[in-house]
Order: C-alpha cells, then structure tokens, then sequence
C-alpha cells in the first residue's frame, strides 16, 4: 500500500508510517522491523497481534508519543517530528495536542481531579477561558451518560465509568485522530461492548478516525480494516 | 471551582498533606529567621536615623576609615568657619557596662548642644561640662532603678544621675549621656571626639536645601580630604552597629533559606518522581515540557509562597517577643517595616522556584513513552 504512496509532501494518508523500524537498549531489541502503513481519514484500524509483536510500538508512533529510530511518520503528508528534506514538520507536542487524541487501557486518569477536571487538563495551560473548558468537559461528559459522576475521583468511579472520563478527555481537543490501546482490556463484556459503542459512534458521528489496538478478533472484526502483527512486522 | 492551571498546582501539593506541611514547617522556620533577624536590624538602623533626624541634625563629621571613627576636637574650629555651617557640635559615643549584665550606649555630649533639644527632661537637670554626672534615659533609669540623687559607675568612675530624660528614640532613652569632657577622659580619648553633628546656616535663597547641604559637604571635605560628612540617612546605614546587625540577621537567615530550599528541592524531588506516570499522561495530552516545567515550578513556588506566610506570622511573633525581652526591647519596634515581609514573601517564592528547577527538569527530561512505561 505504502509502495504506491507519493514522494513526502504529498499523502493520500491522514496518517502513513514509512519503512519505519523502532530499537531499544541500543538496537538489541527490535520493537518494529519495517513497518509501512497508510490509514485512510475517518477509518477504524483494529491492529491486533500477540503480546510483544509491536503494536503499542506502533500506536505511540502514530500517535507521536516517540519518533521511530527509521523512517518516517507522515500526518496529512507532513513528517511528525524532525523535519526531513527540507519539509516542514510537525511538532510532535502541537501534533498530541491538536490533532491526536490518546485512550489507554488503565485509564491513566489523574487521582487528585475529579471527572470535570480531568478532561480539562489538555485544555490547562493552552490560555482558554476556565468558564469554557468547564462548559466544553461538561458537555462532553454528558453526551457520555455521566451527568451524575461529573464531581466524582477516578476511586469513586467504575472502571467503565472511568474510561469514558477517559474517552472525553481524549475527545476534548476535537481530535482528528483517536489512537486507543486496549481501551477495554480492563472491563467486563457489558462495560467494553459499551465502550466499543462510543468509540464506534465518535468515529461515525465526527469522521474521527479510530486507530485501536486489541487483542480481541471480535472487536477486530467491528473494524473496518484489520492489521495483524508479528515480531514487529504487519502480517496480513 | 473552575480549574485553573494554578489551581491544578496547588491541587498536586495539598494531595500529600502531611509531607507538605512538614515543608511549610522547614520554610515558615527559614523565612520566620530572615523575618525577625532582618526585621530586627532594619529597624534598629530605624532607630538610629529616628535619632539623628529628631536631633536636628544636618550633617555628621567623621572620619573616613570605617572602624577608625575618632576625630581631632581641633577640627571644629575650622568647621564653624565654614559659611555654609551654624553649629558644629562634638560628641562621642560608645558602649559601655553599666552591670555585669547590662551593656548601653553612652554617650558624651557638651552641656550647651542643640542636642538637648529633642531630649525631655522628666526629672533633674542638665549636667555641667567637667562635673562627674551623668543624665539617664527613663527606659535605662527604670531597668536600673535609679533616680536624680543616686550614683551609676562607669568603668570604674563614679557619676551622680542629676537627671533623667525622655527620648522618641529608644537607642535615647535606653542610653546614658555624659558631659564631652569626662566622657573623653573614661574612653582614653582627650582631644577626640567621635563626630562633629552639623546644623546648617538656612539655605539663602535660590539655592535649595539640597544644594546647600551638598555645598557644605563639599566644603568640609575639601578642607579635611580625611573627613566625610554625611546626611543622617547615610549614616544610619553606615553605623558600625547597624552594619554589623545587617550582617549578621542576613548571614544567619540565609543559612536559613538555604536549609529550607534543600527541604523544598527534596519533597519536589520525591513529589516528581512518584508521579512520573502522570508527567507522561499529561505529556500524552499535549503538554509540552516547558508547560510540564511550568507545573512543578509553580507547585514550588505555591510550596515557597505558603511558607513564607508561615515565616511572616513566625517572624512576627518571635519580634513581639523580642520586643518584650529586656534586653532588647529599647531597639526594637514591633511595627515591622512592610518592606521586610514583602521581602520575605518575594524570598520565599523565589527560593521556591530554584528549589523547584531541578526537579521540574527532570520532571518534563522523559520522554511521554518513558514515563507512562514508569512504575
Ligand atoms: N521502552 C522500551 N524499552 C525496551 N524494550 C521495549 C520498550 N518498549 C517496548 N519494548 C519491547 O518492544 C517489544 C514490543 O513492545 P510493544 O509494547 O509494542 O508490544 P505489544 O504488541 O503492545 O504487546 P502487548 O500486547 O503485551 O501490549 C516488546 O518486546 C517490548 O518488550
Ligand atoms: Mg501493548
């Protein structure tokens, strides 16, 4: 797919991974091999594979958490990170910030906020009005059925409520895309069709587009693209 | 409540009550130090200005040299010829044991000063020039318990109190005032003085005070190039007493500071580390490191800020209690000069920030990856 895709600058992409290999520990662990990837704007990408075959690796470069030890992140056809051949790049904070939208599979809410807060800490600091990050996380929150928890801590809620706290922090920025690494790893069935639901409906409603990570073929198959992994390379 | 990035900082810092307030504790201590020692020798120099001012003082006389402060009698004649100069009045002062216990400042003034003026006598009479007596301040009077009639012993001579004096200024009415002469003779000093205390002829008209003032410096200093002559306000700050104090209450509340920085550098420290994986989530949102930095920063100095209100209120006490305190309660006043607790405060702030810098980088240093991967 990628073989196809023109020169840098250019992308049909809203997000493309180039021949992108990731090392650790002085290249004696190889988290990714060679990786070429294009995800169309608005799909849902399930990438599955078993445990230790990359796809968190992967996740965090698309999602510009850490820069690949080769090849290139392109979003909207611009590199993520350094720049490269005199292409403007994208500043990998401003990319989180704007454009990308994070779930993760233990919540990572911050125990010292309570629902309402937590979703306005990527809007801290960015010099919004507090009246309006108040009214935005509000919103949010009650679009996602929890207009009773909006005062609860992270350890007054469910772990179902608590990812959709998570799921309207991450949506708070109005990302254009939305990477989710096992986002119901840590929930009963009911919880995660749940979740499933929501995160299906953002990315039908908005046109976000939905890059998950699972290890549930099931959930996979709800996707509308499937990647497979194995020792850092896509399979299928 | 809405939010606010401060809030969120304050937030993270009232989290670990405990660990807090034991920092609050270590800086409210250093900052109280630096309240209370610095209060006290400002307001000490406070004293002294008071008295020169109430005196009517224009110019002082001295010598140049710092520690050497004596100054040959003889000079006045040739100061009162200079026509800017009304009075050029000798005096000598000095600390001297009145008790085993009890150090004062003496000092040895003639009987017909301009001086007096700004002195009430409560009890008594002025003394006479050449004559073994000896005037006290009502402050030193009550502490010693002596009245008009009684004898006070000075390095082995004896002075008759004829009369006792109420001052504005404590370091006045703390003290004990002699006639020049006998003063002269117990300090082995005949025929010096310590300075001459200037009162100016009134500025002619055209010329402003200041000039007129600075004509007369520039005269006296021109006819004795070892002499300095300097309006009260400089000397005040340049009394030996008040230096030593000032050096002293700064050196000792720095080391202070310096401990309470080290205590707020450590719970920063700790405070960082253990939440390292939220350092990586909020990196994960699209904090930057510099607004990471800006965050611990600001913990720091919310940390520094509410110690130093601790040390402004521990200050103050300790100087009510020093006030109280015989031996000090003639030099100090208990109203504070505001500068001091707003310096304080800014102290404690800024202490708080460089506390805070080291940890704030290491803090926002990781990599988003690294620190969500922390346990
Ligand atoms: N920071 C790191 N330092 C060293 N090795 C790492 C680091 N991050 C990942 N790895 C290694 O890279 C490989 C791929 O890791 P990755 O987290 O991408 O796997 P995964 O497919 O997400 O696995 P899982 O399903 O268990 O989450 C693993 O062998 C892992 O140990
Ligand atoms: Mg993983």
């Amino acid at each position: 797919m990628s073989s196809a895709s023109p020169t840098i600058g250019t992308s049909p992409w809203i997000l493309e991974v180039r021949d992108v290999k990731k090392s650790y520990e002085n290249g004696t662990i190889e988290a990714l091999r060679g990786v070429s990837l294009g995800i169309a704007q608005g799909d849902f990408l399930a990438i599955t594979g078993a445990s230790g075959s990359g796809k968190s690796t992967l996740l965090h470069l698309l999602g510009g958490l850490d820069t690949p030890t080769e090849g290139t992140v392109l979003f909207r056809g611009q590199p993520l990170g350094k720049s490269q051949n005199g292409v403007a790049s994208i500043d990998l904070d401003t990319y989180r910030a704007t454009s990308a939208g994070f779930i993760f599979q233990s919540f990572h809410l911050l125990p010292s906020l309570n629902a309402l807060e937590n979703v306005q800490v990527p809007m801290l600091g960015t010099g919004s009005h507090p009246h309006n990050r108040e009214e935005r996380a509000r919103a949010l929150l009650i679009e996602l059925g929890l207009e009773h928890r909006l005062r609860q801590f992270p350890t007054q809620l469910s772990a179902g409520e608590r990812q959709r706290v998570a799921i309207a922090r991450s949506l708070v920025n109005e990302p254009q895309v939305l990477l989710a690494d096992e986002p119901t790893g840590n929930l009963d069935s009911v919880n995660s069709a749940k979740i499933l639901e929501i995160l299906a409906q953002v990315q039908q409603r908005h046109g976000t587009t939905l890059i998950m990570v699972t290890h549930d073929l099931s959930i996979a198959a709800t996707a509308h693209r499937h990647v497979a992994m194995r020792d850092g390379r896509i399979c299928n | 409540m809405q939010l606010s990035f401060v809030g969120f900082a304050w937030r993270n810092v009232w989290r670990r009550r405990l660990r807090t307030a034991l920092t609050l504790c270590g800086i409210g201590m250093g900052i109280g130090a630096f309240v209370a020692l610095v209060g006290f020798s400002r307001s000490f120099e406070h004293a002294w200005l008071q008295m020169y001012e109430s005196a009517g003082t224009d110019l002082a006389v001295v010598q140049k040299t710092f520690l050497n402060t004596s100054v040959d009698q003889s000079v006045g004649t040739t100061l009162r010829q200079i026509p800017q100069i009304a009075i050029a009045a000798p005096m000598i002062f000095n600390m001297m044991a009145v008790t085993p216990e009890v150090n004062t400042l003496v000092y040895g003034w003639r009987a017909n000063t301009f001086e007096f003026s700004a002195l009430n006598i409560l009890q008594g009479r002025r003394f006479r020039d050449g004559q073994q007596e000896a005037m006290l301040g009502e402050l030193l009077a009550g502490s010693l318990n002596k009245k008009v009639g009684d004898t006070i012993d000075l390095q082995g001579s004896s002075f008759t109190v004829v009369g006792i004096y109420r001052s504005n200024s404590a370091l006045e009415s703390g003290a004990i005032i002699l006639p020049l002469d006998e003063m002269q003779n117990l300090s082995g000093m005949t025929g010096k003085v310590s300075a001459f205390h200037l009162q100016l002829k009134p500025a002619p008209p055209g010329i402003s005070p200041e000039q007129w003032r600075q004509q007369a410096e520039n005269a006296v200093e021109k006819q004795f190039p070892g002499l300095r002559a300097i309006p009260a306000a400089e000397r005040a700050a340049n009394n030996q007493l008040v230096v030593l104090a000032h050096a002293a209450a700064w050196g000792t509340s720095l080391i202070a500071l310096l401990v309470a920085a080290l205590g707020i550098a450590n719970t920063m420290a700790m405070s960082v580390f253990e939440r390292t994986k939220e350092i990586g989530v909020l990196r994960a949102m699209g904090w930057s490191r510099l607004r990471v930095m800006l965050l611990i920063l600001m913990e720091a100095a919310a940390l520094g800020a509410a110690g130093g209100a601790t040390g402004m209120l521990l200050g103050w006490a300790a100087l009510h209690v020093l006030a109280t305190l015989p031996q000090t309660a003639s030099i100090v006043s208990t109203a504070l000069p505001f500068m001091t607790f707003l310096d304080g405060l800014l102290m404690a702030v800024l202490v708080g920030v460089l506390a805070g810098s080291v940890p704030a980088w290491r803090g926002a240093r990781l990599s988003p990856v690294e620190a969500l991967r922390h346990e």
